[in-house]
């Protein structure tokens, strides 16, 4: 344990080693063990898992690898299958009941994830992703070895309702991704990587010359009715105001995704869970930056809420003495006045401010790129354009329900067009904006794209 | 098969005259006449025809000179138009914008000029046409051509896309998303962008924000009680069965519905009226579509006599997603069907 003043008085903070164990290959088998890089799953005992909800009606699991000829559509969430040591829930005050997060061993399978597939119905939020060719590259998930639940639900209620709270599918996908740590419970890892970020007042001398940054996360929460927001432990990101948090909480499943959003522009519970940009920082730590932690905030609806958590931000960043800060947006069109603001509050607070989201410049890439602009945002990294047209020609296999993407008013596909055509032809190609493409943008700091003039 | 082009040059370097000639008509020559040999020497192709024209004729006629030229250039075959190079002159500027757009727009063929930058040319025409940084005076001419040649050579031998910062064109604001090369994600571009401005050193944003397009708003309307009011909404509100197909993200399409004799607007529940917005929550707007496009307020005012009369459609689009490109159009073409029947002020309701 690293010596601190705080720590000489009896007070702790948070320490997280994760413990990673690398998935070469996977495969069903008798029993859902891991050994020597193989993961085997018991099929029939993984799906009885999944069925503990009775919402669930058809459920049937997949493994898909990197360069298989299959598409997933409508693909809904995307989870590491992880094991807490000491059997408390990977999604404390979501998968059981609430405890801290980020302190303490977690087992993770890596290389790997569970992606949620609707086996029919997807909607606005949903997203495509493509294992093989041209599609691959735009998805950070084709990179994965996944094991795919393709499952449906007897939630008429939203059946044919374009937003999906997605609600039975999304925790489905983390009872299984709980059930396939579980196979690494008493197994040695790979690897062992420790995050321990002592107290803010309490780092050692050398740190004070170092300046101190801030990542602030604005993760997606402008629907007002339970259910569609991303969670912090269990509670509606809408309805808090901007909080401070330690990054390993984040790193270790405090947060899950919600179920609202352009796909492209969303974090996935498993992008929480690899936040790049906190991993890149905690590299940066003590190096060229001192990383004060994070200031969770959000995105809202209304003018003076926006303001409000732009306000509180600030406040957090400038009463930590950060000089330095990053603002990441989960989201695009009307939360780009949240990220906006939100930038100009700190950059008016005197800190040195960098942001991270995506453009809405169109298709013919002539539109104003965010909806609000300042010049004080000066320092901007663009991981993609919404709206790209992106065409793909058909797959071998699909996953879900390729019309899906046509009929369902998924945010990058459409019924027809007058130019274009649907978004899903006959032989099985598509047509579609990059908006559907599975958390294809990167926001969490994958995206190896940018924009630029043409 | 050999690449065509087709070159556009004023009276000066087409060697018509000088000043004098600046109203000339437009006139088509075969082969590369006059200054169009400069860029001759570097095209790889055949130069098939010269336009030359005075320049002040088409500035100052733009659309007669347009239909001119393209009739001229009817049943010739080319594959790319230059224009110019126009240097610091004006109005041969304003004459290249003008004929690379229209020829561009009506064959579909790449349009290539060159000016110097404090050409006003450059402004009005850099989105319509590929422009590159040119001379101040003709004595560039060779270099100039040069540079539009070479890039003509490149439009039609290469895939593409251009990236503008290697071409060198000027920015003709076309944002597209761009894989780097090089793969570095944007975790490690933020925290190396966020160190070089911690230790004021320089960086380049990756989204320079543009220079905002700001509408100057109208004077108060001086007589409220006798002026025709609608309501517009980008909040999606339409009749039930959504007649004009209006998309529910990045829309395209916009319609106008009746309301004459209405009270209010009644609900989804009732087979009336409904939202198709995917971008917010339905429930309230489905239930009341009046808290989206105000009816049952704008009636009372009309009977108050606060206002001369509601007009009888309101208009709805959608506003999710919808490009800035796409909102401008649809709202140009809503003013001018406001204006040609009688509305002399909006209330724009946002969702």
């Amino acid at each position: 344990m690293l010596k601190t003043k705080s720590a000489e008085k009896g007070v702790g903070f948070l320490q997280l080693e994760l413990e990673n164990f690398y998935v070469e290959e996977i495969e069903f088998g008798d029993r859902t063990a891991f050994k020597d890089g193989v993961l085997t799953i018991d099929k029939e005992e993984a799906l009885s898992v999944v069925r503990e909800d009775d919402k669930i009606t058809d459920a049937d699991i997949r493994i898909v690898e990197p360069g298989d000829e299959v598409r997933l559509v409508p693909v809904k969430e995307a989870i590491e299958p992880r094991y807490r040591e000491g059997g408390g829930p990977v999604f404390p005050g979501v998968t059981g009941p609430l405890m801290q997060a980020g302190d303490g061993r977690t087992k993770a399978l890596k290389n790997t994830s569970v992606l949620v597939v609707g086996k029919h119905w997807g909607g606005f939020q949903d997203g495509l992703i493509d294992m093989a060719g041209e599609g691959a590259k735009y998805t950070f998930f084709s990179r994965l070895k996944n094991v795919v639940l393709v499952a449906d639900t007897n939630e008429e209620f939203e059946k044919r309702e374009q937003q999906k709270k997605n609600k039975a599918l999304r925790w489905a996908g983390m009872r299984l991704a709980e059930y396939l740590g579980r196979a690494v419970k008493d197994e040695k890892p790979d690897e062992v990587e420790k995050f321990d970020l002592p107290p803010v007042a309490d780092r050692v001398c050398d740190m004070e010359e170092l300046p101190g940054v801030v990542l602030v996360m604005q993760p997606q929460s402008q629907m007002e009715e339970d259910g569609y927001n991303d969670l912090s432990y269990g509670w509606d990101t809408n309805r808090m105001l901007p909080t401070f948090m330690h990054p390993n909480e984040i790193l270790d499943g405090a947060m899950i995704s919600g179920s609202f959003m352009p796909c492209s522009s969303k974090w996935s519970t498993y992008d929480f869970q690899n936040f790049q940009l906190i991993r890149r920082l905690y590299e940066e730590h003590g190096e060229t930056l001192n990383f004060l932690g994070i200031i969770m905030s959000n995105l809202n609806v209304s003018m003076e809420e926006k303001e409000r958590s732009a306000q509180f931000v600030a406040q957090i960043a400038s009463s930590l003495g950060a000089q330095g800060a990053v603002v990441a947006e989960e989201g695009y069109g009307n939360p780009d006045a949240d990220y906006i603001a939100c930038l100009v509050a700190l950059e008016d607070a005197g800190i040195d401010t960098v942001g991270v989201s995506n453009e809405a410049t169109g298709r013919d890439g002539g539109s104003q790129p965010l909806v609000s602009l300042d010049p004080k945002a000066d320092a901007l990294v663009s991981t993609g354009n919404v709206s790209e047209l992106i065409e793909l020609p058909p797959m071998d296999t699909v996953i879900g329900e390729l019309e899906s993407l046509a009929r369902d008013g998924l945010s990058g596909g459409w019924a027809d067009d007058e130019e274009l055509g649907p978004s899903v032809r006959e032989d099985g190609s598509i047509i579609m904006e990059n908006n559907s493409m599975f958390c294809g943008d990167g926001i969490s700091g994958w995206s190896t794209k940018t924009v630029k003039e043409f | 098969m050999e690449n065509k082009a087709v070159v556009f040059i004023n009276q000066f370097f087409g060697q018509i005259g000088g000043e004098e000639a600046a109203d000339h008509e437009p006139i088509i020559k075969d082969g590369a006449a006059g200054a169009a040999q400069a860029l001759d020497a570097h095209f790889e192709g055949e130069i098939v025809k010269t336009i030359i024209s005075g320049d002040n004729y088409v500035a100052s006629n733009q659309e007669e000179a347009s239909e001119r030229i393209i009739d001229l250039l009817e049943g010739v075959e080319f594959d790319i138009i230059f224009a110019g190079p126009a240097f610091q002159a004006g109005r041969y500027g304003q004459a290249c914008g003008t004929v690379g757009k229209a020829v561009k727009e009506k064959f579909d063929v790449p349009a290539v000029s060159s000016m110097h930058e404090e050409n006003p040319g450059v402004d009005l025409y850099k989105k319509h046409m590929y422009i590159f940084p040119g001379g101040d005076v003709a004595a560039r001419m060779q270099e100039d051509a040069e540079k539009m040649a070479r890039f003509g050579n490149k439009l039609l031998q290469e895939e593409g896309p251009f990236l503008q910062e290697e071409e060198g064109f000027f920015k003709r604001g076309k944002r597209h998303q761009y894989f780097l090369p090089d793969e570095t994600p944007a975790a490690d571009r933020a925290i190396e962008m966020l160190l070089k401005k911690l230790n004021d050193e320089e960086y380049t944003s990756e989204l320079p924000i543009p220079e905002l397009d700001t509408v100057d708003i109208s004077p108060a309307i001086e007589n409220l009680s006798e002026a025709e009011i609608a309501l517009v909404t980008s909040g999606g509100i339409v009749p039930v069965e959504n007649p004009d197909q209006i998309q529910s993200a990045s829309a395209t399409r916009w319609g106008k519905y009746d309301i004459s004799g209405l009270d209010r607007l009644g609900n989804r529940d009732m087979d009336a009226y409904r939202t198709i917005h995917a971008g917010y929550d339905p429930a309230a707007a489905d239930k009341d579509p009046n808290r989206v496009v105000p009816v049952d307020a704008m009636r009372h005012f009309e009977k108050e006599g606060r206002i001369g009369k509601l007009h009888d459609y309101f208009y709805s689009t959608v506003g999710t997603g919808t490009t800035e490109g796409e909102a401008a159009r649809m709202g140009q073409e809503i003013a001018e069907d406001m204006k040609n029947n009688g509305v002399e002020a909006v209330i724009l309701t946002a969702t």
